[in-house]
């Protein structure tokens, strides 16, 4: 994933996005004041300087989906783990919830599941009623007690893959899709003749914390 | 010649109101555990930002507690020192129960304790890469070597109590070093990446371990009418001051290798941010400054009241230099991106102290000393009458 913060308006649509397509709770203001609402997407403000000459970034944090993830390395029920594409998933069935990885990540990407949330798709009055069709996502249920993350909408990927359908083009992760002013593109960044690399070979590029040698996945084209 | 141990009859008065008080302490774990199952961990302080709080800061501290005892019982068991033959037996039983109360600390902070098991399923549910399942094969394998240790002490077979006993030695500093390197291999943590941590948990469990040795033998021995040796205790305590100067340093190089180079943010943070106290008061001041003085200072090393309370300090202070390493080492923002990360998310976090996590942590503590008194009621830990009588009979 790629995301352009030149083009980015920090209208935190992607934020809003993920919570309504993954059913991502929305934390009281207690849990708000006590850091425990869950974030799978998360906007930070970065400011430089003093008024009037300072700068603000608005940087969209989703999961970095590093390629070499401190997170799996120390997870020790193998709850966390690297799919064939890529995307570092979290498997709420293995998760014994020790929260090893979350004081791994160097991004603050991952959330505990503080309390049993409410299961019902409030969002959702759209879909079907039949939950298979929702597949392979076991929408919107939660576990009390997992550590939980952003899985780059896989489920979406996964049933473009399925139809035949364009990742990248047609299919994309919500937050990607919300995005008003375009500044997120999703795509497959082995392919060297794919979208999204010649969009990184034209501008200057960078990643999150690269002195950790993590290799994020999202790359940021700065400003 | 031969140490006669006795057990302690438990018909005294305080006995028993001691036993109806821990009874009334595993009501209050079983229940405070249910709560936290059900409700959630949100009636503690844990939250995103500082995901490990209370209950990992005593697991570490217990694990300290543990490998530091089975270290001091070495001296009479495998170093064959006689003095220490009246604690002996006691290091190793304190040894496995300080051992399980940090597997019960663990167990209870996982957020589902059910699915624990999958720890064990070595190479083939578990990921044997990381650190947590590395040290499952060293925790049960200590556990096992200590309880073997135990009963070949109990039966009188000395030659093959020190072959278990020295490799349980070794076991227990593979255990002590593995847990230091849970938050020692961290590399995104400023204040816990070093590769010094496994061995300052190492010297923190020696100062500990020992501190408390000396605490609860003179309280045991005391409290049963038994009469401790001064010289055990003396000796004890000049080991103690070496182990806490080699801590000194450990911590002193630790610190200094995070502050010299100009990434020192999280380490500054930790000496004057919220939890200053914390390192200051409780690590440094109790834990190494104030024991260090009085088991110096000619008046005070030579008084067994003031090794007391240097024991004391030694056992609170480095129970603070766990805190101070589990909660302002994940408080601390990580720097996402250069500058300054407005609103709560470069904000440092503050752990709060609740109640039922406060309460679950005693009572687990409670849990503990309940088996090692009736340990003391059913086993033979304790050497039988006077103490003096014993070695002067050598």
């Amino acid at each position: 994933m790629v995301i352009d913060l030149d083009k980015c308006v920090g209208c935190q649509a992607c934020v809003v996005a993920c919570k309504e397509e993954n059913n991502v709770p929305h934390g009281s203001p207690e849990e708000q004041r006590s850091r425990r609402e869950i974030f799978w997407h998360k906007m930070i403000a970065v400011t430089r300087g003093k008024y009037p000459h300072f700068r603000i970034e608005l940087l969209p944090m989703p999961c970095m989906q590093c390629d070499h993830p401190p997170c799996v390395t120390v997870c020790p029920a193998k709850a966390t783990f690297r799919r064939e594409d890529g995307i570092i998933m979290q498997s709420y069935r293995r998760c014994i919830g020790c929260k090893y990885c979350m004081v791994a990540c160097p991004y603050g990407a991952r959330s505990f599941n503080y309390k049993a949330q409410e299961g019902k798709p409030y969002h959702h009055q759209d879909e079907p009623p039949d939950r298979k069709s929702w597949e392979p996502w076991p929408f919107p249920t939660r576990t009390q007690g997992v550590v939980e993350k952003c899985t780059f909408c896989f489920h979406r990927i996964d049933q473009g893959l399925r139809e035949g359908k364009k990742i990248g083009l047609e299919v994309v992760p919500a937050c990607v899709e919300a995005c008003p002013s375009q500044a997120r593109t999703f795509g497959d960044l082995d392919d060297p003749q794919s979208p999204i690399n010649k969009l990184l070979a034209s501008r200057a590029s960078f990643r999150l914390r690269e002195e950790l040698s993590t290799h994020p996945k999202v790359i940021y084209l700065s400003r | 010649m031969e140490m006669n141990y006795s057990t302690i009859n438990g018909t005294s008065r305080g006995y028993k109101i001691l036993m109806v008080f821990l009874g009334a302490m595993v009501g209050v774990f079983i229940t405070s555990f249910l709560v936290a199952y059900l409700k959630g961990q949100q009636v503690w302080g844990v939250s995103n930002i500082i995901p490990w709080g209370q209950l990992i800061t005593f697991y570490i501290y217990f694990i300290g507690l543990s490998a530091g005892a089975i270290i001091i019982s070495s001296l009479s068991y495998v170093f064959r020192k006689e003095t220490y033959e009246p604690i002996g037996r006691l290091a190793v039983f304190m040894g496995i129960l300080l051992m399980i109360g940090a597997m019960i600390f663990v167990m209870v902070d996982l957020g589902r304790p059910e699915k624990a098991w999958r720890l064990f399923m070595y190479f083939y549910l578990n990921n044997m890469s990381s650190l947590f399942a590395i040290n499952s094969i060293f925790y049960t394998g200590y556990i096992t070597l200590m309880l073997i240790y135990l009963w070949l002490i109990f039966e009188g077979r000395k030659r093959l109590a020190v072959v278990v006993g020295t490799i349980d030695v070794l076991w227990a500093i593979a255990v002590h070093m593995g847990t230091g390197a849970i938050f020692g291999l961290i590399g995104n943590r400023e204040i816990f990446f070093s590769p010094i941590k496994p061995f300052e948990f190492l010297m923190a469990a020696l100062t500990s371990g020992t501190s408390l040795i000396i605490l609860i033998a003179v309280v045991t021995f005391k409290l049963t009418r038994r009469v401790i040796h001064e010289e055990l205790i003396f000796s004890l305590a000049r080991l103690l001051r070496i182990i806490i100067l080699i801590l000194l340093v450990t911590v002193f190089v630790d610190k200094l290798t995070h502050l010299y180079f100009p990434n020192r943010e999280a380490t500054l943070y930790l000496l004057t941010g919220d939890y200053w106290w914390v390192f200051w008061i409780f690590q440094i001041g109790m834990g190494i400054g104030f024991p260090l003085f009085l088991l110096t200072w000619p008046k005070t090393k030579k008084s067994i009241g003031w090794v007391i309370i240097a024991a004391l300090s030694v056992v609170l202070g480095v129970f603070g230099e766990r805190a101070a390493l589990v909660i302002p080492g994940t408080a601390h923002p990580q720097p996402f991106f250069p500058g300054k990360m407005e609103g709560p998310w470069g904000e440092p976090a503050i752990f709060p102290i609740t109640f039922w996590e406060s309460i679950l942590s005693l009572s687990i503590v409670s849990l503990v000393v309940l088996l090692f008194v009736l340990g003391l009621r059913y086993l033979e830990i304790l050497p039988e009458g006077r103490a003096e009588e014993n070695l002067e009979m050598k």
